[in-house]
């Protein structure tokens, strides 16, 4: 509707139409219009930006959706092949996998619509518009509901493509399955939107507190207690496998609970698969039924309850206050002069022999930050906790590992998980720090230490945080491993080395590509340095494993020469790899530092 | 047009209000002064209904605003000090989207729109996205989306924050010229030039509570000289601090 006056210089209506109006359009079909119009110039903004992060997301996309159907299609052929047992794991797995999903799609849902409802400044926008409470949480659930979905969908999608290949599916199998998907959705979302609802309402209630608290301790307990490993004999193994078997799918019996939503989507599926058209029908309308009815009440009768539970999120003073002792702790707080008492970082920080005072501040300043960025340290603990987890749990796997060359690959594929790691959050952290301190300049740079060693100080704390971290983890995954000490130190060393490069290209690059526009840090890494660095970090990492495992000591064929060649070989260019990857781009950085106008 | 009755709010113990009882009838300029966290941000959020009280009713031009919220709404605008708006919006698709919210006839953003653009100089800037625009000109986007639906209470916050001086002159002017046409002001500010300029009554807020308002002759008249403004709010919050800090020992003793 919009074209520009002759003068060129302000869009108007176009009048001929004379008699348009907006006649009192649906709020939620306005609130849609507008954001579908904002998404289509994000999309275009990226590719605007940096063709080489579009290109980077698109490849990223489209190498994801190819391997993963491709280790879907392995995965699911090499279970269908045991002899006797293939269809009867292949089912198990698929009611499994469904009831996971839908455990993990209702927390995303709680906690997307918790933030998208109650921690959103377009909701606060919207809320003293003339816009009833009924049609901003419709618009809201609609999109949290997108929000916490796509990823499911993204991740499903060549699973089930790799399984109807797998069992010779029917074209009809493929719209049946969006179907049956395109139901599913809308119960966790209807359950999350609800939940996140009661829990803005009534978060600070003691009882809810207890309960909460309570029932999430019983959930961890009985997981602990009915997931933990089964000790299984040799003899057992060898003599009674479907005993055995049969005592492990026990376990595993609570994902073919017939009300759980991801029964009937799992059951739905197969039965289409095997001809049972009616059966799956059936499950179809089980999931359209229930999905209509959570989905009518959440789009009719949420509105108020939601304006209630957002208007007791922003009148909460905290989430403790109905507890006496936190009541008084508060009022002595208040009452209180103000004392500093230095934390134990500072305290930490000040033993260090050495450090200037210019230096252990922003040393300090930058713990601070890290700390009190939930985000920062959140990404950092799921990312580096998972890995641990999994290390930990390295030695239920007793058997495998007693074969020489599983271990070897698994020390290789620990390092490169470990590597992987440490390139996302130096990319994600370490990468912007320039760009930020730039903001900041008024205090940091105008310090007598200069901008040049902010930076190098820079470095020097994401390489010690990071070496703590790093070296921890690969020591903890030679221990599970039992690895000689000569192993130990070899992939210690190798850490170290990958370390410092990590860091160091993280940083020059940061240096190279400031971005001094930005103050949300996603936001610089989402530009071509960051996209750059993101790539160039995975590279490194893959070509670094591969020299390193190319030089590897292996047992039978290879002379002492030829191994001692290749040794010398993988970890020369590993070497010099990590020159042209860690050391370059922060030389040319810091020497570009002293003239950067910012 | 805007009552407050007995306004109560409480954060845990905190009573960020505490007892307002204030009338301000159609076409009046109000000013809420006060110093930081006085209660001025938590008594708007109440009469925009983005809060409810703990007690007491607020009505905003004949509507009770936990009765008939949609009534209210639609007969006011709500500018907060850092207004949110869509960033990838040009500011004409945001005066559009208004226009469509409130159900008014799309002809009205050409008249209306552009007249108020023009006003505040938006010209240049109505087919550049949000994002682009500095703080000032998102403000003045913000007001004239507010103004678009010709309210009749008109509650904005910390108007001037990152305005020049000629376009806080345009909101000034604005702002007195509708309320001389009737629009209710609520304006809450720092800036006390701002209220002895456009201020019809005055409302001193501080901890919670309405401690004086008036016009200037009125509160000098009640301080007994001829004080600027400046001075009678000090002196004012001063004597309330003084009285509190009183309450407390007296309470402490007993």
């Amino acid at each position: 509707m919009e074209t520009e006056t002759a003068a060129g210089s302000t869009p108007v209506i176009e009048a001929s139409t004379g008699i348009e109006k907006s006649r009192h359009k649906s709020p939620v079909l306005l609130l849609l219009r507008v954001h579908v119009l904002q998404s289509w110039r994000r999309l275009s903004a990226i590719r605007e930006q940096s063709k080489l992060l579009s290109g980077a997301i698109m490849g990223f996309m489209a190498c994801y959706l190819i391997f993963s159907y491709w280790l879907f299609a392995k995965g699911l052929g090499f279970i269908e092949a045991f002899p006797g047992l293939g269809p009867l794991l292949t089912e198990r797995l698929m009611f499994l996998l469904f009831a996971f999903l839908f455990a993990l799609l209702l927390l995303s849902n709680l906690v997307i619509h918790y933030t998208n409802l109650f921690r959103n400044r377009e909701t606060q926008f919207l809320v003293p518009l003339p816009i009833d409470n009924n049609s901003i949480f419709r618009w809201k659930f609609i999109e949290s509901t997108a929000l916490a979905s796509w990823a499911f969908l993204f991740l499903i999608a060549p699973l089930l493509a790799a399984y109807g290949v797998k069992s010779d599916a029917s074209l009809s199998f493929y719209p049946f399955v969006i179907a049956l998907i395109a139901l599913f959705i809308a119960l966790p979302a209807a359950l999350g939107g609800f939940c996140a609802i009661n829990l803005a309402r009534y978060m600070d209630r003691r009882a809810f507190q207890m309960i909460a608290v309570g029932l999430a301790a019983a959930g961890l307990l009985s997981a602990f207690f009915w997931l933990k490993p089964e000790a299984i004999s040799e003899d057992s193994l060898e003599t009674r496998v479907l005993a055995v078997l049969d005592r492990l799918l026990h376990k595993t019996k609570f994902s073919q609970f017939p009300f759980l939503p991801s029964y009937w989507l799992a059951s739905g599926a197969q039965l289409w698969i095997e001809g049972a058209f009616m059966s799956a029908g059936f499950f179809l309308m089980t999931l359209l039924s229930y999905s209509l009815f959570f989905g009518a009440i959440a789009f009719t009768q949420l509105g108020n309850y939601f304006y209630d539970a957002f208007s007791a999120s922003l009148s909460r003073e905290s989430v403790f206050g109905q507890w006496s002792w936190f009541r008084q702790w508060k009022a002595k707080e208040r009452a209180r002069k103000f004392e500093y008492h230095p934390s134990w970082v500072e305290r930490l920080a000040r033993l260090v022999p050495g450090l200037r005072p210019d230096t252990r501040a922003v040393v300090m300043k930058d713990m601070l930050m890290f700390w009190r960025d939930t985000a920062q340290w959140g990404q950092t603990l799921m990312l580096f906790g998972l890995l641990g987890v999994y290390i930990i749990n390295l030695r239920h796997f007793s058997r495998q590992l007693s074969n020489p060359f599983w271990v070897h690959l698994v020390s290789y594929l620990n390092l490169l998980a470990c590597s992987l790691n440490l390139a996302t959050l130096t990319t994600r952290f370490v990468y912007p720090q320039f760009s930020l301190e730039g903001k900041r300049i008024w205090m940091v740079g105008m310090a007598p230490m200069g901008i040049v060693k902010v930076a190098r100080v820079k470095y020097w704390l994401a390489c010690s945080v990071s070496l703590a971290v790093t070296i921890g983890l690969t020591a903890l995954s030679c221990y599970m491993l039992q690895l000689p000490w000569q192993r130990t130190l070899f992939f210690i060393s190798a850490i170290t080395i990958m370390t410092f490069s990590l860091n160091g290209l993280a940083v020059g690059l940061g240096l190279l590509y400031p971005n001094f526009k930005e103050d949300n840090p996603s936001k610089i890494v989402s530009g071509f340095g960051g996209t750059f660095c993101l790539i160039l970090s995975f590279l490194y990492i893959v070509g670094s494993v591969a020299c390193l495992a190319y030089g590897a000591p292996r047992s039978g064929s290879v002379s002492v020469g030829e191994s001692v060649m290749r040794g010398m070989l993988s970890w020369g260019s590993f070497a010099g790899m990590s020159f042209l990857i860690g050391y370059l781009p922060m030389r040319i950085g810091f020497r570009k530092l002293p003239n950067m106008e910012i | 047009m805007i009552e407050l009755k007995q306004l109560r709010k409480n954060f845990g113990d905190l009573k960020a209000v505490d007892g307002i009882e204030l009338n301000i009838p159609k076409g009046q300029f109000f000013v809420a002064l006060g110093p930081n966290a006085a209660g001025k941000t938590t008594t708007i959020k109440m009469i925009c209904g983005l809060i409810k009280p703990t007690s007491g009713h607020v009505k905003v031009a004949g509507f009770d605003m936990d009765k008939e919220p949609l009534e209210a709404r639609k007969r006011m605008a709500y500018v907060p000090d850092f207004p949110f708006l869509y960033d990838k919006l040009t500011p004409w698709e945001f005066f559009r989207f208004t226009v469509e919210l409130f159900g008014m006839p799309l002809e009205m953003l050409e008249t209306r729109g552009m007249e108020l653009a023009e006003r505040f100089h938006l010209q240049p800037y109505l087919k550049k996205t949000v994002e682009s625009l500095s703080h000032g000109t998102r403000q003045r986007v913000a007001i004239v989306s507010a103004l678009l639906h010709d309210p009749e209470v008109f509650v904005i916050d910390e108007p001037m924050v990152g305005l020049d001086p000629q376009h806080a002159r345009i909101v000034k002017d604005i702002l007195k010229e509708r309320s001389r046409a009737g629009m209710t002001v609520f304006l809450s500010t720092h800036q006390l030039s701002v209220a002895e300029e456009l201020a019809d009554r005055i409302g001193i807020i501080h901890r919670g509570k309405l401690i004086a308002e008036g016009t200037v002759s009125e509160l000098q008249s009640r301080m007994g000289s001829e004080w600027a403004l400046e001075q009678m709010f000090l002196e004012l919050t001063a004597q309330e601090d003084q009285a509190r800090e009183e309450e407390s020992t007296v309470s402490t003793q007993s």
